[in-house]
């Protein structure tokens, strides 16, 4: 990302100067941050990756219309995307299964693990129904043989099945497992396999942009008293104390 | 919930539903049940799904909805059991249903054309799939149309279709002449999968041909690889690994480029760090890393100097390993220590040996023969064999346990191993001797396998070598004179070869030990004679030599059988073929004839006169004249030494 490189260089640039700790006054800095420029098309490219990753589809759709920027991907697949990772957070896992297989029947075909943890997200919803013994027949017919292919799914399974000895399993150490957040990670799995599967890089560029500021940041302050940011969401900058 | 188990051929009956949404239900049903699971996709392929699926695939018609419905559905189910499963690839293939997906390419729904061409590219992944004839013009104008194409899926399928038949180098070059270089480099350009299948698919059509790298390098001024070389840079390991691989086969068909420190270094680092990929690159990385040193003591260097033995250790130490992962890595680590002594140091000062001697008992063949190989790599150090470093239990007992392992690779390797192992320098041999080393070896000789009976005679032929007379004595009595003798007379050439140093070490040394070449009526001595007058190998002839070299430094009755071998009847000397090899083109057996000559006429015999007068008599002497200015060195000493001794009782 050139924004990026560009902070880079004005940093290495202060670095090379300061032999000890400077101190950088905030109309120096502000006047540095406006030397450098950066083109509004690429900020808007950032938006829309950030955008269509995540899957906004309508504000991405707004955001082409406003904007005259072009998704790099066909906006109608992610309303696909979206529907299964919809169903997943849902716990309808079956069928996000189907989904899946009729947007591109290779993705689970191909993506062992990701297929084994949409069965294992299917079973803990069979658990969490109180289903129990569909959810032993499950294991035993369906995961079961995942498990002997590999090892680390056998682990898996046998702490799922654990889920089934605990009368209170909110206190299980195990729990977890029936958490939200498991379902989130099985939807956030599926989501990155399908980005894949569509050629399209699975994570957003704007995280990891944030986390490089972060980074050269925290290079300098070892370097340098300068107006930093500390509050990403409003991006003001701090006067050094 | 549906029913686990495909329990009844009610699925096959309505899977040929004449109802159009009974059948798509039914065929849809299938799919998500096959998709991702094995044990499913072979349980319905028992129960005959296959045929029916095809059937209607078949008979759907691609120019209406509900057709089309049904091919989509039915092209992917094919296609699922054909992914992974080679039973599934067969029984579509037995299924008459290839011809249809092939013409469904052309169809003029895209769905339809997508679905097609996924479950080709599945089928093409397996070796089952039929070879794609590229002579045929019919077909490379095919393929050529696939690879030109904007949609994915097909210049996946095309680039698919070179990886799996382009095998031959005629079938590289007649790819490189109709442009399929051209297309597969624009594909470098493309999506990740199109990236990703451009890459594989130039490595096979440059493998091993030089004539197709330099087309390849000339084109676009040198930018085509130019962009390869960007891509090992890719932040997608999978990307990263096939850029390298690409690379590889570059410098492996013509070292005339890449030859830039620079070039080379970047890739040891990053196939190296590829080995942290937890999935199939971090498997394949290793095999990629052997194929890049192996044999290039440069590179093996520059591997070194990355501390790639200690990497590939610590990767050793996770105990979990895959066993491919194993597999991998002690190949790798074999092809780094095959030629530099600091790699073996390394490689024992880090004491991988330990984990080197757990996988000699891995349940995984390849992981075992791996295992072999690389101890034989690393026990080509003379420092850590004169140390005794290998000929102990831990190793030993092991290693002649795989002599008789059910994987003849396995046997191979081992032997291999042991070989190198008993060449100690140490007299003591006995480890190796308790354990019943000697006996299997020696029951490995009598194997209708030639390659296992080369090995076996190899590793005795080593053991041999500079041993005590008790050695030797254990292994004749196990071995025994006569087989010996067949072995010297083996179907196969390479046997001869090793049965001949066999003997050759054996006489050599003291008295008795060349007494062995006489025992049950001479009848080794009788097969080697035989072998020296019918052999035009080379090898076999050096061997032979030794042989009769070594007898003839024995005593009086010795050198005379040997003076009776050369020249049984007083026929003209320059005939026979003691004669011929003295003239041979090969300075190696030259020298060794040579030898002959000069433990023949040895001053201190007192029949060295009478040996004298005859060789002269046949002509030898006279041709040893000639060879005191030889262009090799070697035998130009030992001819001045043997006319030395011959001059010395009067030169007439």
């Amino acid at each position: 990302m050139s924004l990026f490189w560009i902070v880079i260089r004005q940093l290495a640039e202060i670095e090379a100067m300061a032999a000890s700790k400077k101190v950088i006054t905030r109309e120096d800095w502000e006047k540095k941050l406006n030397n450098v420029k950066i083109r509004k098309e690429d900020m808007n490219k950032l938006v829309m990756n950030f955008l269509v990753t995540e899957g906004y589809v309508e504000a991405a759709e707004k955001f082409r219309k406003e904007s005259g920027t072009e998704p790099d991907i066909d906006l109608a697949t992610i309303t696909d995307r979206m529907a299964v990772k919809k169903a997943v957070q849902s716990g309808n896992v079956e069928d996000a299964i189907e989904k899946v297989n009729d947007l591109n029947p290779e993705i689970l075909d191909t993506n062992p693990q990701l297929f084994f943890h949409l069965q294992q997200q299917r079973l803990i919803e069979l658990i969490r129904n109180g289903k129990v013994e569909e959810a032993l027949e499950f294991a035993q017919e369906e995961l079961a043989p995942r498990g002997e292919e590999n090892q680390s799914f056998l682990e898996e399974l046998e702490r799922t099945v654990a889920l089934l000895a605990f009368e209170d399993v909110s206190n299980c150490p195990v729990g977890e497992l029936l958490d939200i957040s498991q379902r989130l990670k099985t939807a956030s799995e599926v989501n990155a396999a399908i980005l894949t599967s569509q050629s399209h890089e699975k994570d957003p560029k704007l995280p990891s942009l944030l986390k490089m500021l972060l980074w050269a940041q925290n290079q300098l302050d070892e370097k340098a008293t300068y107006p930093r940011i500390k509050d990403l969401s409003t991006a003001a900058l701090e006067d050094p104390v | 919930m549906p029913a686990t188990r495909p329990s009844s051929d009610l699925i096959l009956h309505r899977l040929s539903s004449s109802d159009y949404e009974i059948k798509l239900k039914a065929i849809r049903e299938v799919k998500n049940q096959i998709i991702g699971n094995r044990t499913k996709k072979i349980s319905y392929i028992k129960l005959g799904a296959v045929p029916a699926v095809a059937d209607a695939l078949a008979q759907a018609d691609a120019d209406n909805d509900c057709g089309s419905n049904l091919i989509v559905q039915s092209a992917a189910v094919l296609g699922s059991f054909a992914c992974g499963v080679d039973q599934g690839v067969r029984a579509v293939l037995d299924a008459g249903a290839f011809p249809y997906l092939i013409r469904l390419l052309s169809a003029a729904d895209e769905k339809v054309v997508d679905a097609a061409a996924r479950s080709l590219r599945m089928i093409y992944q397996s070796k089952l799939a039929p070879k794609f004839d590229f002579f045929k013009e019919e077909n490379m104008d095919f393929l050529l149309s696939l690879l030109r194409s904007e949609n994915e899926n097909l210049t996946g399928l095309g680039a698919g279709i070179v990886i799996h038949s382009c095998e031959t180098s005629g079938e590289q070059n007649i790819l490189c002449h109709a442009g399929t270089l051209e297309k597969l480099i624009s594909g470098l350009d493309g999506s990740i999968s199109q990236r990703d299948a451009s890459l594989e698919s130039l490595a096979t059509i440059l493998q091993n041909n030089p004539e197709a790298v330099t087309k390849f390098a000339g084109l676009q001024n040198g930018r085509a690889l130019g962009s390869v070389i960007e891509l090992t840079k890719d932040r997608y390991s999978r990307t990263r690994l096939l850029a390298c691989l690409c690379l590889i086969c570059i410098k492996n068909s013509s070292s005339c480029y890449l030859q830039d420190i620079g070039i080379k270094t970047k890739l040891i680092y990053i196939l190296l760090e590829l080995l942290d990929d937890s999935g199939q690159v971090g498997e394949e990385a290793p095999f990629a890393f052997s194929s890049l040193v192996a044999g290039k003591e440069d590179l093996q260097k520059l591997a070194f100097e990355a501390n790639a033995i200690d990497k590939f250790y610590s990767h050793l130490q996770n105990c979990a390993l895959h066993p491919k992962r194993l597999e991998g890595i002690f190949l790798a680590l074999a092809d780094l220590c095959s030629k530099l002594e600091c790699c073996r140091l390394k490689f024992m000062s880090l004491q991988v040996l330990n984990l080197l001697v757990n996988a000699l008992t891995h349940d995984e063949a390849n992981v075992r023969t791996a295992a072999c190989i690389c101890l034989k790599s690393v026990s080509r150090s003379i420092k850590n064999l004169s140390a005794g470093c290998f000929m102990n239990e831990r190793i030993v007992i092991p290693l002649v346990r795989l002599l008789s392992d059910l994987s003849t690779s396995v046997q191979v390797a081992a032997l291999g191993a042991i070989s190198n192992i008993v060449v100690d320098f140490t007299p003591d041999k006995s480890t190796f001797i308790q354990c019943g080393g000697i006996k299997e070896l020696v029951q490995l000789t009598k194997s209708m396998d030639s390659s296992l009976r080369l090995n076996a005679v190899w590793s005795l032929r080593n053991m041999v070598f500079l041993a005590d007379k008790m050695c030797k004595e254990a292994i004749v009595m196990e071995l025994t004179v006569s087989s010996v003798a067949s072995l010297i007379c083996d179907p196969e050439p390479s046997v001869q070869e090793q049965a001949l140093a066999l003997v050759r070490n054996f006489v050599d040394g003291c008295m008795d030990c060349v007494e062995f070449a006489f025992a049950e009526d001479g009848i080794i001595l009788e097969a080697v004679g035989r072998q020296l007058r019918k052999s035009s190998k080379i090898e076999i002839g050096i061997q032979g030599m030794y042989i009769l070299s070594n007898i003839a430094s024995g005593n009086e009755f010795h050198k005379e059988a040997i003076m009776h071998l050369l020249f049984p009847q007083a026929e003209n000397g320059s005939r026979s073929f003691f004669s011929q090899y003295l003239q041979s083109s090969d300075s190696h057996l030259r020298t060794a004839a040579a030898w002959v000559i000069v433990n023949l006429t040895a001053l201190a015999s007192p029949g060295a006169f009478g040996r004298v007068v005859k060789l002269r008599n046949v002509g030898i002497v006279s041709q040893i004249k000639r060879m005191v200015n030889d262009s090799c060195m070697d035998v130009k000493l030992r001819a001045r030494l043997a006319l030395g001794q011959i001059i010395s009782f009067g030169d007439s």
